[in-house]
């Protein structure tokens, strides 16, 4: 791995902008589908779970080049492919965070207004600590594909480790693809990694009881 | 947005829809990458996501593929590939990636749907004196195949997204017109040709999730109406 090393500094930039492009969308894209989740009433939710099926259908390339048509942005750039990341986390996880708040212990919910607690307090202090799981479950599908996806904003002109492909593949430096491919595997596992260890930290009350 | 956008001219010219980068060219080319993959794919992974769904064994081995199977990018495995086995053999390559890509979902989509059937129901018909093999092909493939091609969509959504950037590494598709189009400035052509991936993919998704459908309906009034 002489290239590499020899590349570091490269590798390093290029490794910040990876995890820009990819939290970014992680982090809006989780909020949007918690509330869309649970704000959609089960009549809509089949539509809603269909329409979004088919979004997630779409290859990532013609999405970011599609949505400068839909909302007047550069063809190139990162900003297309955050919102079309974005997207794809919430139609990744819009089913999952539905199951997460479906599957909750009902009585603990009818406790809980018993209690007198609004339906805001009650979201916030019971439905959303209890959800975490598989919340956390969802998350873990969603980061790793678009780790791996923000890899194909390199041909729109983002220059994050996708960049390492399409240089090294033109430059015929096997090395150069073989780091890209390395590095965005590392960084998928290490975010793996710690939405595990954050669904842990935020739900103290499993340990032990949970693998 | 209410105009007739530009690049409406871009597809409807009849010099697009000729020759070797015509339209039916680069989505044949589209389709038989894709199909032949999947295809090649299924053959090794539906038959052992069934034995091994069938048997409860290796049932780890199949969730470690999946969860590397997602952190590994498609974009590089391609590219990685085309270099490692060198560009002459780039056909090889891609299919190779392909096939790789298309694997991991398809074989745990047949395990699961395995898998997911309760154990009573294998109980009951080996009572009745069904051989292995019976059992399998008459009770559990067929409950099982719902999930079966829920992997196989699963599969087609990755690897018809793949073909897309198959351009890059010197072969065509339908990614031809957004890889070329990017190069020399011709957004008509990026979008026209976005258009008719979108299109064909997501006619391909909502027809194996129809396939699914039916199959599981199908499944619901042979038990009664109360299957999950």
């Amino acid at each position: 791995m002489n290239w590499a090393l020899n590349n570091l500094e490269l590798v390093f930039q290029l490794t910040l902008t990876h995890l820009l492009v990819s939290l970014l969308p992680l982090v809006i894209g989780f909020f949007v589908a918690v509330i869309l989740a649970r704000v959609t009433s089960n009549r809509f939710a089949p539509s809603v779970t269909g329409a979004l099926g088919a979004v997630y259908a779409i290859p990532s390339l013609a999405l970011f080049v599609t949505l400068p048509v839909l909302i007047g942005t550069d063809f190139t750039g990162p900003v297309n492919v955050i919102i079309a990341l974005t997207i794809y986390v919430v139609s990744a996880m819009f089913f999952s965070a539905r199951d997460a708040f479906a599957s909750l212990p009902k009585p603990t919910l009818e406790f809980a207004q018993a209690q007198g607690l609004s339906s805001w307090q009650r979201f916030i202090h019971v439905e959303l600590p209890l959800a975490i799981p598989g919340l956390i479950a969802g998350a873990r599908v969603a980061a790793a594909s678009t780790v791996s996806m923000a890899s194909i904003g390199a041909v729109v002109g983002v220059r994050n480790l996708g960049y390492l492909f399409l240089d090294g593949f033109q430059r015929k430096i096997t090395e150069e693809v073989l780091t890209g491919l390395l590095a965005i595997f590392a960084i998928a596992v290490l975010l793996d990694l710690a939405l595990w260890l954050l669904g842990r930290a935020l739900t103290p009350w499993q340990r032990g009881t949970r693998v | 947005m209410f105009e007739i956008p530009e690049f409406w001219g871009w597809l409807t010219s009849p010099e697009n829809w000729e020759g070797r980068y015509g339209i039916p060219s680069l989505l044949a080319e589209h389709l038989v990458l894709t199909l032949a993959a999947i295809f090649a794919a299924g053959l090794i992974a539906v038959p052992l996501g069934i034995v091994i769904g069938h048997f409860n064994r290796g049932t780890a081995l199949v969730v470690l593929l999946g969860s590397a199977s997602r952190a590994v990018p498609t974009m590089g495995l391609l590219f990685a590939l085309v270099m490692l086995l060198g560009v002459q053999q780039r056909e090889l390559a891609v299919v190779i990636a392909l096939v790789a890509i298309a694997f991991s979902p398809i074989l745990a989509g047949s395990y699961a749907g395995i898998g997911a059937i309760e154990k009573h129901i294998p109980d009951a018909a080996k009572a009745q004196g069904l051989t292995t093999w019976q059992l399998l092909r008459i009770v559990e493939i067929p409950l099982a195949l719902p999930a079966i091609i829920g992997g196989l969509r699963v599969a087609w959504i990755q690897v018809v997204s793949t073909v897309v950037l198959a351009p890059l590494v010197g072969l065509s598709g339908l990614g031809f017109g957004i890889i070329q189009g990017l190069a020399l400035r011709n957004f008509d052509q990026v979008v026209a040709s976005a258009l008719m991936i979108v299109v064909v993919t997501v006619l391909g998704d909502q027809l194996l999730g129809f396939a699914q459908k039916t199959q599981a309906f199908r499944l619901g009034h042979l038990s009664g109406g109360n299957s999950k």
